[in-house]
């Protein structure tokens, strides 16, 4: 195989005012035709950055001191802008994070399209273009090519979009493709489909790809080899497989450990990374070296250069042969399977419906308008204590649910109840106590804390409200310790603090009111990997040393899987399956809660392209029949759009809405490739 | 190498002003000097701003009388110095009490929403188009013969032109605020709406209000001059800019530097707070912009 990019050295810094901050500290790899490379990575590590090189790209205050980005025996970098304009789009295409702000609003899809075609020259009329168009269409998968390139972007649902930028991207047969994050912000189950898509078209049209992302069982699925990178350097290239079988770099062997394993829910946190990236206060050495296990005095003081392990694995640690092989946890203790009666309960929520877009009063009776049903007859019961998981894909309710229970959106129908007490509808006429036994923790820490305000005086406000007297500040010195964070935290402004302090910030805001319900809503999914793996153990901590209950909201299932005694499956606000934690990771399962244990994507699990046709749009709106239908490759036929599913209990602690009989389910599990679980009870 | 990167650090005064816009710069200039005439003004100025007798009336000007002397003798450099810090203080009082006004009710109107605040918009909008001349002439007649030429009158005036303008500013970012979580969260807490606009929604609104401040403060000696020269405003013999311009308007021919005198002080101190507003609008924009990018 020959080259096609080989970047050499390239070191780049952001001019910010008169000093300069290096990102990129002679990054050295080079992408053979028709390999995909994948690049990994915390975010902040430059990996973007690269990526954006690539297409000869860069933002007006970055610097390139040195280096060369050779493509196909060309530098890149000493294109002028009009050459370079020539090159991207189509030689080299990309596909950008985020497709909703990457395609024009105002433009047919088919049209923006064309506009490529025929900019560089590969249709002459935009009749052709149309027709070229419809065929790209019709390779990406999207489903009616003809009619599909007439709509406008906001008629397509997300993974849809991504597909049209793909199209774009593939459009000029280019030699390579830099992918930049090109399934974040996509559904569990659409970003499978995707990878299945990139998967197959990389199979038919041999191009090469860079694919940058945060996310190691994305690359497991999809990429040749991997670059790992860590503050501006590459510390370890690999095949795919020699990288996640046997890493060198103990910061690989970190990342790969921070990843929560759905088939080993007791994993995490064994081998956590310790500390963060802090870009002011790196060593001249291997800039890793703060937070390694393994580091000594010398490592901080020589920079470290990649050399070969074996083959093309290389490593920049010069301890790599002292270091053991990535050892796994052996011996560890699991943790207890947590059995709670149902005996008290704390939450209880019985036919709860919930929609957007009620109007009440007298103009509601006059004008009901036409509301948004979100949640249909949702039953919830959880117990004192108890760490409740509502799983589904973004637009099932979940959200809502919690919305509801916190008193912000008032139900339409069903009610809520707290120690056996009805609940008042909106938080504005419930008691102090009520208001204090449930705290909310939103998803986003930079949006739920207030940026002109320090950490202590955030603190402060519930304890004022809720609290019983005593010492403000060493409440707030104690509530700080809790999520393991120092007191002299309190001074500071949120903007002072990494994504994972902001996010146990906000954690300690809720447990400094002592409720006895957390509404937990995504609260993992703005975090690094690493970052992740570490409030996951915060929050098992806390589960074990606090009588605090949880809804744990999350679209991820691994993160469930560790922290769940119970979880509800969502799907369009129906609850399509329940139970405890070891029972719904093990057969019998519904079809949907199938269909998401099969999008996870894996470390050691083989890509599959059999999802690549059906998408997550392509449904009927919601009838009298199961949800779940028209998405279903299982059903019946007529009875699961007709008739609503019964609620079928196979086990104690289980719950299946499904018409197909339980023996068949069970059937369905065993010929899908769901690992047994390590550490099911079953 | 390594300097490159830790390099950066605490930067000097200096360099941070070298880094301001060059509007904020000029404007701070000129009103710096503008702030310091009508400081110490009152207190050098060659001749009273009342007294007579100063030079031969309707003299031309001279090294000796800048503006010229008016018709009743006076000297008009002398009144326009003194007369700088009375404009300086009704034009910001005045903008002032706008600003803590409208804040207040556009804050508490973008929180609360609903009906409460399509009514309190309905009124601002009605405020806002009457013509501020009209609006003065209301509140003149409103406030009656005793009042006439009072100070406050021409400051409640000033404010009350202003406020609704600012509490529509106000209410747009209240509501911008009021979407995010920690306000939410403060919601969920069961925090009056008061403290919410006070712990929450004010101190994150505090860079749209200064603009807001400084924007409607530039404009302000233009109103208090209008209101002078119409006599809505003080009474003579004040050494207020506008009624001097008013007073001498006659005389535009005959002894044009009476006029062009408290014409140029006006013109240069709303220029100057203009360019101050400009350059300050950047640095927060600024400012605001990186926040968003990090």
């Amino acid at each position: 195989m020959t080259k096609l990019v080989e970047v050499e050295d390239l070191t780049l810094s952001y001019r910010a005012g008169a000093s300069l901050t290096r990102v990129l500290h002679g990054v050295t790899f080079h992408i053979d035709r028709g390999e995909v490379l994948g690049l990994v990575g915390e975010s902040g590590c430059g990996k973007s950055t690269v990526g954006l090189a690539l297409l000869g790209y860069r933002y007006n205050s970055a610097v390139i001191e040195r280096g060369r980005i050779m493509f196909d025996g060309g530098d890149l970098l000493q294109l002028d802008q009009a050459a370079l304009a020539r090159i991207r789009g189509d030689r080299i295409g990309f596909v950008p994070q985020n497709p909703t702000t990457a395609l024009n609003p105002s433009m047919r899809v088919g049209q923006q399209l064309a506009e490529t075609l025929i900019l560089h020259g590969r249709c002459r009329d935009t009749a052709a273009a149309a027709r070229r168009t419809t065929e790209l269409f019709d390779l990406v998968g999207l489903p009616q090519p003809g009619r599909i390139l007439r709509r406008y972007p906001h008629e397509l649902s997300g993974g849809q979009q991504q597909r049209v930028c793909i199209a774009m991207a593939i459009a000029c047969d280019p030699d390579l493709i830099v992918l930049d994050e090109p399934t974040t912000g996509l559904d569990v189950t659409t970003q499978e489909q995707i990878i299945a898509l990139l998967v197959d078209l990389r199979a038919r049209l041999g191009t090469s790809m860079l694919y940058v992302t945060h996310d190691l069982g994305l690359l497991a699925q999809i990429a040749d080899r991997v670059g790992v990178m860590y503050a501006g350097s590459l510390v370890e290239v690999a095949a795919n497989r020699t990288l996640f079988a046997g890493p060198r770099h103990p910061y690989t062997q970190g990342l790969i450990a921070s990843v929560p394993r759905i088939d080993d829910p007791d994993g995490i946190g064994q081998r956590p990374l310790k500390g963060l990236l802090q870009r002011g206060e790196l060593p001249p050495g291997c800039p890793f070296a703060p937070r390694c296990d393994y580091a000594e005095a010398a490592c901080a003081q020589a920079p470290q250069r990649l050399e070969p392990v074996k083959g093309n694995h290389v490593v920049a640690c010069r301890r790599w042969r002292d270091i053991a092989r990535h050892h796994e946890g052996e011996g560890r203790a699991r943790r207890p399977a947590r059995h709670i009666e149902t005996a008290a309960s704390l939450l209880h929520a019985e036919g709860l419906t919930l929609a957007y877009g009620v109007r009440h009063g007298l103009l509601g009776r006059l004008f009901p308008g036409k509301p948004s049903l979100v949640v249909r007859n949702l039953d919830l019961d959880i117990a004192p204590g108890e760490v409740f998981a509502l799983v589904g894909e973004s637009g099932s309710g979940k959200s809502t649910v919690a919305r509801a229970v916190s008193g912000l959106l008032k139900p339409t129908a069903g009610s809520i109840r707290l120690n056996g007490k009805a609940l008042a509808p909106l938080v504005g006429e419930r008691s102090r106590d009520e208001r204090r036994d449930i705290q909310y923790i939103f998803q986003n820490p930079d949006a739920s804390l207030n940026p002109r305000a320090r950490v202590g005086t955030i603190l402060a406000r519930p304890l004022a409200m809720f609290g019983s007297g005593g010492g403000m500040r060493e409440a707030i010195a104690a509530a700080l310790a809790d999520v393991r964070l120092d007191q002299s935290y309190a001074g500071r402004y949120p903007d002072e603090l990494s994504g994972g302090e902001r996010q146990r910030v906000a954690i300690a805001r809720a447990l400094i009111a002592q409720p006895s319900l957390l509404l937990c809503d995504e609260i993992l999914s703005a975090l690094d990997v690493s970052v992740q793996a570490s409030i996951i153990e915060l929050l098992r901590k806390l589960r074990a040393e606090r009588d605090v209950a949880m809804l744990f909201i999350s679209h991820d299932l691994s993160v469930v899987r560790t922290l769940a005694d119970r979880v509800g499956v969502l799907f369009r606000g129906v609850v399509m399956e329940a139970g405890t934690v070891e029972k719904i990771f093990s057969p019998p399962f519904h079809p949907y809660t199938l269909s998401l244990l099969e999008a996870v994507p894996r470390i050691d699990s083989e890509p599959r392209s059999d999802f690549l046709k059906t998408d997550s749009a392509a449904e009927q709106p919601d009838g009298k029949g199961c949800a779940f239908a028209g998405r279903c490759p299982w059903q019946l036929g007529d009875i699961c759009r007709e008739q609503p599913p019964p609620w079928r209990q196979p086990d104690r602690g289980l719950g299946i809405r499904c018409h197909l009989p339980l023996d068949e389910l069970r059937g369905i599990a065993r010929r899908s490739d769901i690992p047994a679980s390590k550490g099911a009870v079953s | 190498m390594a300097a490159a990167e830790g390099a950066g650090g605490r930067e000097s005064l200096w360099a941070l002003l070298g880094r301001t816009p060059l509007s904020l710069r000029i404007g701070a200039a000129i009103l710096i000097v503008h702030i310091v005439l009508a400081a110490t003004g009152p207190f050098w100025i060659p001749y009273g701003y009342s007294q007579m007798g100063a030079g031969m009336p309707l003299a031309p000007a001279s090294l000796a009388h800048p503006f010229g002397i008016d018709q009743l003798g006076r000297d008009v450099f002398s009144r326009v110095m003194y007369g700088g810090h009375i404009v300086l203080i009704l034009s910001l009082s005045g903008t002032a009490l706008g600003l803590v006004a409208g804040s207040l009710i556009g804050l508490w109107s973008g929180y609360v929403g609903g009906l409460l605040d399509s009514l309190v918009q309905r009124l601002l909008e009605v405020l806002i188009s009457v013509p501020f001349l009209v609006m003065a002439l209301l509140a003149m007649v409103a406030a009656g013969p005793e009042l006439s030429g009072n100070p406050f009158l021409v400051v409640l005036v000033v404010a009350l032109v202003y406020a609704p303008r600012i509490a529509r500013m106000a209410r747009s970012a209240a509501i911008e605020i009021a979407t995010r979580d920690f306000v939410t969260i403060a919601r969920l807490r069961g925090e009056s709406a008061w403290s919410v606009m006070r712990r929450e929604l004010l101190p994150n609104a505090t860079s749209v209000l200064l603009v807001e401040f400084a924007l409607r403060a530039g404009y302000a000696p233009v109103l208090v001059g209008s209101l002078g020269f119409l006599g809505f405003g003080l009474r003579p013999p004040t050494p207020e800019w506008g009624l001097m311009i008013a007073e001498n308007r006659s005389l535009l021919l005959i002894a044009p530097a009476t006029v062009l005198g408290p014409g140029l002080a006006l013109a240069s101190l709303v220029v100057g707070l203009n360019l101050f507003t400009e350059g300050l609008a950047r640095i927060l924009g600024r400012t605001v912009k990186l926040g968003v990018q990090q």
